[in-house]
């Protein structure tokens, strides 16, 4: 403690000399969040705040995702507490339902067509063909190939439906909604709707019955970052929060110390090889072209509680539904994006009991898109049971990343070198569940950090402390 | 409500989260290797790095299982230390009996636990380094149970027998040799004010180790061991359903290997 006061007190008083490198952080500030708004009914009593646990960027975990087997080869899984999230609903728009509810279960494997009551029997039928035709590509190790599939692949998602398996238009919608795809339905190509599709089957039944995804109690991804970062601790590394990067200086050359100095905003200086960071972190004018969705957190006084059915036999009490409402439901044109709206019980320990939280996204970013929000909730929450369901806080905000809906290619998730050994990762994903790809370009970064002693097979995999987990 | 959980099953086993706090070099890694592994290093390096520890506590009625996190000084990031205690059920506030100045910075963290932490959270302050004093002289070193400098504040009761060591304390501070610098009964007064467990230990002969988390284990409500670890879950106006056993929702990862050979031939 000492030297790094004497370092920060010597570093304070030192001038940059001329001609040399440095990178420092432009004056205007500028994040992934933007426009952000609180709202809160007049009446609301002041809610205990120490009781919420909120993310600004919620996501599902698919059981088939790689960030599973990253977590337990480096063991941190065993902090983590893992939830299912249950059911998908899609809201249909009164014209079509007969007094039903209006919010419907979205068959999630072949079981559930099998039990639906509200596909006819001609259309389950074709259903069953296109999902045994996927399942079967899914396993195979090459997908099927060939001018045709192409073609048929970069058609929309809702033309290969109804060429290839003849599935009625009414199903479009809710198989799309298996896909979380934020586009509209126009824009939802059959080749990025298909395998995400595929992922949502198999990923079902792998850690128990009736649920494919997951998510992690007490707020999800800052929740495996908090565990993230105690396995650095563990290892001997430092982290500190609430403070950023002022600027990065290059070693001088023939300078005894060859390491980059950065200043941080907290006024100490430190001494690294290399910095990794988000163009947000790092000192750069060099800003990729980002996508902007809106999003809003909603605290609702009410468990919803028919959201979480206990899909099968055996299965756990789901902790998160998936509700969408396509933009028709919402009185838009055929073309508007959905609303997804994830919600997650009190299970999750994000609220206290009685309530729940929803996590509502739109790829229409700004007012427009934040009124369609406010429409879906509130349509979520006059379809629920329970007549005192309201929103008793919101934040809405718009969020910044990248959406892949049109593929973009390789680039987009390749590291940037802003200068020598300071690196940029891309921008993140806006996908409602966990990015994969995010877990390819950690591992890019983590072979250039190791430069000569890499060895790839010890990607993540952390050897436990002596003596700490003696009993298991 | 419903305890229709725990009906059946011989002894629940609950985990705990636990942090531990308190300036550098009172030490906290070395309580908690001497109630994990009952061992002690002199001159034990710094703690590099956080360790994780777990050891399992059992009670009459339950079992709980300790999570231990030791912060490994790094709480000096002021902003971090929120990272550690969000969601402990349990903090260990050290500070050394031949230190003034911990015990300052021991009733800092013990404020900010009650600002900031999960409510209900059970806090024990925690006098270290007794061996120094003569009070821990006089103690052999194998009777980790003895209730020697035991005080457990808050709930009134054995009065009396504070009354009793806090005089022996006045006369043996004066005793040469003494390196005791914070007397019982003004940490122990501040604890029974904040309404803290109360303990003066060695982690180098052991002296009521073992009973600072004996102690802790008995203080968990057992509201908040229902439905796992959490802020009061389970506690409260919980009629509405919220307040479902945690098993019932808990996924467990390490049924993926089985599950996904099954699922890998079957489609």
């Amino acid at each position: 403690m000492p030297s790094t006061e004497a370092q920060r007190q010597r570093s304070a008083y030192k001038k940059p000399r001329s001609g040399q490198t440095e990178l420092i952080k432009p004056e205007s500030e500028n994040f992934p969040f933007e426009d952000a708004s609180v709202y809160s009914p007049q009446d609301a009593q002041s809610l205990p705040s120490r009781r919420y646990t909120l993310s600004l960027s919620p996501q599902l975990i698919y059981c088939r995702s790689n960030l599973l087997p990253t977590l337990i080869s480096s063991k941190v899984y065993r902090q983590l507490e893992f939830q299912a999230v249950g059911s998908w609903w899609i809201h249909r728009s009164q014209a079509d339902s007969s007094g039903d509810a209006n919010l419907y279960r979205v068959p999630g494997s072949r079981e559930d067509v099998f039990a639906d009551d509200k596909i006819t029997v001609k259309s389950k039928r074709t259903l069953m063909r296109f999902l045994r035709h996927i399942g079967k590509t899914q396993h195979d190790t090459e997908p099927p190939q060939g001018a045709e599939e192409d073609e048929s692949m970069a058609s929309p998602f809702s033309t290969y439906l109804e060429s290839k398996f003849q599935v009625p238009a009414e199903l479009l919608d809710p198989l799309l909604s298996l896909s979380l795809s934020q586009a509209s339905p126009q824009k939802t190509s059959a080749a990025y709707a298909v395998p995400r599709i595929q992922r949502h089957l198999a990923s079902i039944g792998v850690f128990g019955p009736g649920f494919g995804s997951l998510l992690a109690k007490w707020g999800g991804g800052s929740e495996i970052c908090q565990v993230g970062c105690r396995a650095l601790a563990v290892g001997g590394g430092i982290y500190v929060l609430n403070s950023g990067i002022e600027s990065i200086r290059q070693p001088v050359q023939g300078e005894h110390d060859a390491r980059l100095k950065v200043q941080l905003s907290n006024g100490e200086t430190i001494s690294t090889k290399h910095v990794f960071g988000s163009h947000w972190d790092l000192p750069t004018d060099n800003h990729p072209k980002c996508d902007r969705v809106a999003r809003s957190i909603s605290i609702v006084s009410s468990p919803l509680e028919g959201l979480f059915p206990v899909a099968a036999e055996g299965a756990p009490t789901p902790a998160g539904a998936v509700v969408v409402f396509p933009g028709t439901s919402l009185g838009q044109a055929d073309d508007a994006p959905p609303v997804y709206v994830l919600v997650h019980s009190s299970e999750t320990g994000e609220c206290p009991p009685g309530q729940c939280v929803l996590y509502s996204s739109i790829s229409i970013a700004g007012e427009a898109g934040q009124s369609l929000i406010e429409k879906a909730v509130n349509k979520l929450l006059e379809s629920a049971a329970d007549p005192n369901a309201q929103v008793s806080w919101s934040l809405r905000y718009t969020q910044l990343g990248r959406s892949d809906y049109d593929f973009p290619g390789p680039l987009a998730m390749t590291l940037n070198h802003v200068s020598d050994n300071v690196v940029c990762f891309p921008p993140p994903s806006l996908d409602l569940s966990f990015d994969d790809t995010v877990i390819g370009t950690v591992k890019d970064a983590w072979r250039l950090a190791m430069g000569d002693e890499v060895v790839d097979d010890e990607f993540m995999k952390f050897e436990d402390r002596e003596g700490a987990y003696d009993e298991e | 409500m419903s305890e229709s959980t725990s009906a059946n099953t011989p002894k629940p086993s609950s985990s705990v989260k636990l942090v531990l706090l308190g300036e550098a070099a009172v030490g906290k890694s070395s309580l908690v290797l001497r109630f994990v592994n009952n061992d002690f290093q002199e001159n034990k390096e710094p703690t590099i790095g956080a360790a994780f520890l777990t050891q399992k506590c059992s009670l009459p009625t339950r079992t709980i299982k300790f999570e231990i996190w030791d912060t490994a000084g790094q709480e000096r990031f002021a902003s971090l230390a929120p990272m550690y205690y969000r969601n402990a059920q349990a903090a260990l506030v050290v500070y050394d009996v031949t230190k003034p100045s911990s015990l300052t910075k021991a009733k800092h963290w013990v404020a900010e636990l009650q600002r900031q932490a999960s409510p209900g959270i059970v806090i024990a302050l925690v006098g270290n380094k007794l061996d120094l004093t003569n009070d821990g002289n006089e103690t052999p070193g194998e009777s980790a149970t003895n209730d020697e400098g035991a005080t457990p504040a808050g709930e009134g009761e054995g009065a009396d027998g504070e009354g009793q060591a806090d005089e022996e304390e006045e006369e043996q501070e004066a005793t040469p040799g003494d390196a005791r610098k914070v007397s019982t009964q003004e940490a122990g007064t501040y604890a029974e004010e904040e309404g803290l467990l109360f303990f003066e230990t060695s982690a180098k002969t052991g002296v009521n180790v073992v009973d600072v988390f004996t102690a802790i284990a008995n203080a968990i409500p057992e509201s908040s061991l229902k439905s796992g670890r959490g802020p009061g879950a389970g506690t409260g106006q919980t009629t509405l359903g919220g307040a479902r056993p945690a098993e019932d929702s808990r996924v467990n990862l390490g049924e993926r290997s089985a599950a996904t050979a099954k699922e890998g031939c079957a489609c």
